[in-house]
């Protein structure tokens, strides 16, 4: 008798989202019907506080950002309320820009959705363009800009990065109740130990080839961080130069562990929950930002020794991928499955942590992002 | 006046056609926003400018944005396309 379809990958392309499934042993997937067909889908995400919740941001060229929630499982798609900034007439004073003359401004797009603590179940984080976080405490009915992050007295000195001036990653810390770090392109990490009242900058230790000050406070140019699912205290980085670890939630700064690999650059970076103590990128040509050589290659980073080793034997995926900052995921099931979803729209993936890979006969949009949800126990 | 919106627009839950009144254009949008709130954001951006592949038109003139000398009448027709973009 087949396992349940358990598995659900989310795939956010240049047009429209998918949800893939598969039961635990994740041999074949079933491609589900596009959602929001034409607007590029940035992030889907799983809401596991609330069963079949499933949110899709949609970015369209032509009616701007909005938020798609089903709560059946991703079967009906519903517009949601989306974040957007208060025109300037609504603001309340010394709310909004200090200067009335200042540009106004409009949410661009919508990066990623991050549900909130298990104990405030109606809480959702929201990431989005330009440089903007949002806080819903009414599971998504309205939607507040975080100004402790938007109005952070560092805001001058961040830039966009090629993406946008994009608030990009949103992670909660499973150990530290209030805990949330923030990936901002290009502006770097941010800390809060108190759920975003407040924030302050942590990038001691990573580069930024360019600008005058190598090592400055703000400006990094962080590409995607993950938290180790064992002992969050751990994070890796994949920055726009280079590959960091901290092992004390960014107090102790950012060593650079890159060296060894062919090319310190690349976009995403994934941890698995079976895997603790390793990550996984995916080195691009810094110049092309293009894989290297004549193929897709994951690198799995061992924390314990600072080792690197390439996961995928002979040249299975010849030809030039790439990957954007959200295209590596793994799922929590034991053997872990690994994910890549490439900007030529393919998926390649591992069932078994990495040894045995294939890519999945489905021509897919270019991929933004992918992440995987597993409904229920972890074996 | 007479408003047409394209197919697409409509799918936000306004009708192709409505009649409806409004001395210039900025409170013709917020009319239809109103009336079809899913409409917000979806013509105009978030400080209010139309967004880059909406075009309007005034009885068949191409109208540049929220032009506010542009007034309107009751026997305008106003319609509110997708411009031809993307890829």
């Amino acid at each position: 008798m087949a396992r349940p379809e358990r598995v659900v990958l989310m795939v956010g392309t240049r047009k429209g989202g998918y949800l893939l499934r598969s039961d635990a042993a994740r041999r074949r997937w079933k491609v589900g019907p596009v959602i929001a067909d034409g607007s590029d889908v940035y992030h889907l995400t799983a809401d596991p506080r609330h069963p079949g919740e499933f949110y899709a941001l949609a970015n369209n060229d032509f009616w701007g950002p909005m938020v798609y929630r089903s709560t059946d499982g991703g079967t009906r798609w519903r517009e949601a309320p989306t974040p957007r900034l208060p025109r300037r007439s609504q603001r309340t004073p010394g709310m909004g820009p200090p200067d009335a003359s200042a540009p106004a401004r409009s949410v661009r797009n919508l990066w990623h959705l991050t549900p909130g603590p298990a104990d405030q179940p109606e809480t959702l984080l929201l990431g989005a363009d330009p440089h903007l976080l949002f806080r819903s405490d009414d599971h998504g009915r309205s939607w507040t800009e975080v100004r402790g992050l938007t109005e952070h007295p560092t805001r001058d000195r961040w830039n966009p990065g090629a993406g946008g001036p994009c608030v990009h990653t949103v992670l909660l810390d499973p150990a530290h109740p209030g805990r949330l770090y923030v990936g901002i392109s290009a502006a770097g990490t941010f800390r809060s130990d108190d759920l975003g009242e407040s924030f302050r900058p942590v990038n001691r230790g990573v580069r930024a080839d360019f600008q005058p000050d190598r090592y400055p406070e703000v400006g990094q140019c962080v590409h995607k961080i993950a938290l180790d699912p064992k002992n969050p205290q751990t994070i890796y980085r994949q920055d726009h130069c280079g590959m960091y670890v901290s092992r004390d939630g960014m107090d102790d700064g950012w060593t650079d562990v890159g060296r060894g690999l062919p090319s310190r650059f690349g976009f995403g970076v994934a941890t698995a929950e079976a895997l603790p103590g390793r990550a996984f990128f995916l080195p691009l040509d810094p110049q092309s930002r293009t894989t290297l050589g004549d193929g897709l290659q994951i690198y799995q980073y061992t924390d314990r020794d600072r080792r690197w080793r390439p996961l995928i034997r002979g040249n299975p995926f010849p030809g030039r991928h790439a990957v954007h900052r959200e295209g590596l995921a793994a799922d929590r099931l034991d053997p872990a499955g690994l994910y890549a979803g490439t900007t030529t729209g393919r998926v390649v993936w591992s069932a078994n942590g990495g040894r045995d890979w294939a890519m999945l006969p489905y021509q897919f949009p270019a991929i933004h992002s992918i992440e995987a949800f597993v409904d229920g126990p972890n074996r | 006046m007479e408003v047409h919106l394209d197919r697409w627009l409509a799918e936000f839950g306004a009708p192709p056609e409505a009649r409806l009144s409004a001395r210039d254009l900025t409170e013709l949008l917020g009319t239809l926003e109103t009336r079809y709130p899913r409409l917000q954001g979806k013509m105009r951006d978030d400080a209010g400018a139309i967004r880059r592949f909406v075009r309007v038109f005034v009885n068949g003139e191409p109208v540049d944005g929220l032009d506010p000398r542009v007034t309107l009448g009751p026997d305008d027709r106003v319609d509110i396309l997708h411009s031809i973009a993307g890829g």
